[in-house]
């Protein structure tokens, strides 16, 4: 049994205090007004102690007035002994009422509390099945309970420990780093499935009541529903990638197989016709056999990394490695790589040195300028200029162009070129998967920039946008220095 | 022929092996290969290589931890394969020891072309060091602290040369983000690629002919820089 706190006793001394000031007034006024009169007055201080400090309170105050009432105010004064049978009547009554006055008062405030508390549990309850809604991770489900635990039982902490290798959910005061000692209290989080998980409570000042384990409770089952609609949801959409990623493979092998199978070709001719003998030592013919082995074996290696982050980009893994970057930079290396390639058309670039850094993958946008560019040599007419730009077009955003004089692109067409596999020529007339530009698209979107295609007066362009901003903030500058070494 | 340098080539691959054993032995150099890194290691400490060319993606053992062992022992200087998007192991690689990389598919010229790097890089470490880099029209003198381009002065600040003087005291080689900013810059900084970038886009517009095509700072994709002097 725990020891009544000291409030509770204050409870008690201010309605006897209230009794001894309203007594002193009776005091006072003892010639002038009739000893019934009294009688009824002192039901005030009664009923109010009851109202303000309790029903306890309240009957110890009913007794005190009794007592009081004869000492001071019945005849003979200053005992307790009663003359009149009229005074006796007239004590009982007072006593019956008084008591009855502050059971009633005390009656209504434990009913009036015990709506408030239900009232609070009602609020609380929604507002976490509030706050759970639409969440589809175990783990921010486990944090919003914790936090809600932890605001409505206001304990010194609250763990939520999930089944499975997660980490556990902790809610602690700032500075303090957990409990050591067991919890005070812990409840598991059971759904119908079985047991999901721990919640564990620390309130080593205050026991729990009946109303409060009920409410944790339903707490711990709004958790489990919670967590059990996560679940379901993420079972729902690894079904759906499965799937999508299956029809993804009866496609990539049946248009592979095709696209594979030209450059390979190329090169077993060549590598054959090499090897005969036919080919004389010194001819032109040979070098052109080894350049077309050299270049199918470059395409090849496209393709393959095109594939690869395909299915990357489908499963989700194809995450940026971000880093401050220079878009000048990226596409030099890209020009350089593709020097060979590129010799038939006129390339322009203009893309500033003076451009801000953009916070990037370089090998993912390496990728993105690689397939833009063989799109664009694929499509336009040798001799023709293709033509690179990047400018902002505010303080956080950098616009990239990519412009060839290739043929235009039925309007209708212009949003599903980034579609995986779609191709608006038929699929012998120029090579490659579809798969390079929804690639970008993809890696693009990675980085949250945009890319579309437009229809240009007397050409095609690609256009897309990066953030120049990480997180929302700029480029840090190196540390400045102007002296010369 | 017992004086041509030794390779050590260990790759899983059967195909790659023929390859490289073909061309290197062609090449005039002698050739070891190993498919295991158990096997490596132990030919390696036989055999003492004046190379090693180590594909990253090894059947028994992770390649990083067979650079690690090697460094343990040996300073021969180690080329490591790898493929397109593995930038993580090359990095990882090149910062536990590795001198070098490859991304395959790769060109026969560009592995030769490393492995003299390594061989010169070996036995520089060796003797002594030159002063002088010299890179086209560039002239660079690490003790004088002086650049020159077609003989005239150019201004660098002292961050500017403190990096470009790294790189050129590590001609050839690859360095990695990491090595660069934590020589430069100090530890503390190691991260802050964002200060390679501007640093090295002002030595570019300093002493590069065509910034944007740049013929002596070199980047290397997601790994780090590598300046190309004269043989």
């Amino acid at each position: 049994m725990r020891f009544p706190s000291p409030a509770y006793f204050l409870r008690f001394l201010l309605s006897v205090g209230l009794l001894i000031l309203t007594t002193a007034a009776f005091l006072a006024l003892r010639g002038v007004i009739d000893t019934p009169l009294i009688a009824l007055l002192y039901l005030l201080p009664v009923g109010l102690s009851t109202a303000l400090w309790g029903l306890a309170p309240g009957i110890t105050c009913a007794f005190c007035a009794f007592l009081t009432f004869n000492y001071l105010f019945i005849q003979p004064l200053y005992t307790m002994t009663v003359h009149r049978p009229s005074d006796l009547v007239m004590l009982l009554v007072f006593l019956l009422v008084a008591v009855v006055i502050s059971q009633l008062v005390g009656r209504a405030q434990m009913g009036l509390a015990a709506a408030r508390e239900r009232e609070r549990e009602a609020t609380k309850l929604y507002e976490l099945s509030t706050a759970l809604a639409g969440l589809q991770d175990d783990q921010s489900i486990a944090a919003i309970m914790a936090e809600q635990i932890y605001a409505t039982f206001r304990g010194e902490g609250v763990e939520i420990g999930l089944i499975g290798d997660q980490p556990v959910m902790r809610k602690f005061p700032e500075g303090s780093s957990g409990s050591s000692s067991p919890p005070d209290l812990s409840l598991p989080i059971q759904a119908a499935r079985g047991l999901m998980g721990t919640i564990r409570l620390w309130r080593p000042a205050l026991p729990a009541s009946p109303q409060e384990r009920r409410l944790l409770q339903t707490f711990a089952s709004q958790g489990a529903l919670a967590l059990e609609r996560a679940r379901l949801a993420q079972a729902e959409s690894r079904a759906k990638v499965l799937e999508e990623s299956d029809n993804l493979k009866s496609a990539i092998l049946s248009s592979v197989s095709h696209e594979l199978r030209t450059p390979l070709s190329t090169i077993k001719a060549a590598a054959t016709s090499l090897r005969s003998g036919e080919v004389s030592w010194d001819s032109s013919a040979r070098g052109e056999l080894l350049a077309a082995i050299d270049d199918e074996a470059d395409h090849l290696n496209l393709l393959v990394g095109n594939l690869l982050d395909m299915s990357r980009l489908e499963s989700g893994a194809l995450k940026p490695k971000r880093q401050w970057n220079l878009l000048s930079e990226i596409i030099g290396s890209v020009l350089e790589r593709m020097r060979r390639q590129t010799e038939a058309h006129r390339l322009e670039v203009e893309v500033s040195e003076d451009l801000p850094l953009v916070p990037v993958d370089y090998v993912q946008m390496e990728q993105v300028f690689t397939n833009l560019l063989s799109n664009s040599l694929k499509y336009a007419a040798k001799g023709t200029i293709i033509h690179i730009h990047a400018r902002t077009t505010d303080p956080v955003t950098l616009l990239v162009q990519v412009t060839n004089q290739g043929p235009h692109v039925p309007d209708k067409h212009l949003e599903s070129i980034f579609d995986k596999f779609y191709r608006v020529t038929a699929a012998e007339r120029v090579s490659g998967i579809g798969l390079g530009l929804s690639i970008c698209k993809g890696i693009v979107e990675a980085h949250g920039g945009k890319i579309w295609a437009e229809n240009q007066p007397g050409g095609f362009a690609f256009d897309f946008t990066l953030p120049l901003t990480w997180d929302g903030a700029p480029p840090p500058h190196p540390p400045l220095e102007t002296d010369v070494a | 022929m017992s004086n041509s340098p030794h390779i050590l080539v260990i790759d899983d691959e059967p195909q790659i092996l023929r390859a490289l054993r073909t061309i290197l032995t062609e090449k005039g150099f002698r050739v070891t290969t190993a498919v295991r890194g158990e096997e490596g290691l132990t030919l390696a400490a036989a055999n003492t290589p004046d190379v090693v060319i180590l594909d990253l993606g090894l059947p028994d053992m992770d390649g990083i931890e067979v650079c690690s062992r090697l460094r343990e022992w040996t300073p021969c200087p180690i080329i490591v394969l790898s493929v397109r998007d593995a930038e993580h192991d090359k990095v990882a690689a090149l910062d536990r020891g590795a001198d070098d990389y490859l991304t395959k598919p790769f060109g026969i010229e560009e592995l030769l072309a490393r492995v003299r790097v390594a061989l010169r890089h070996s036995t520089r470490t060796q003797g002594a060091q030159s002063q002088l880099v010299k890179a086209g029209p560039l002239a660079i003198d690490l003790a004088w602290h002086t650049v020159t381009r077609d003989a005239e002065e150019v201004k660098l600040t002292a961050t500017e040369f403190k990096l470009l003087a790294y790189l050129a005291a590590n001609r050839g080689r690859v360095l990695t983000h990491r090595s660069i900013l934590t020589q430069v810059w100090g530890p503390a900084d190691a991260d802050h690629t964002e200060y390679l970038r501007v640093y090295i886009r002002q030595l570019r517009m300093k002493l590069e002919a065509d910034p944007q095509r740049p013929e002596y700072i070199l980047t290397e994709p997601g790994v780090g820089y590598r300046f190309l002097a004269d043989e």
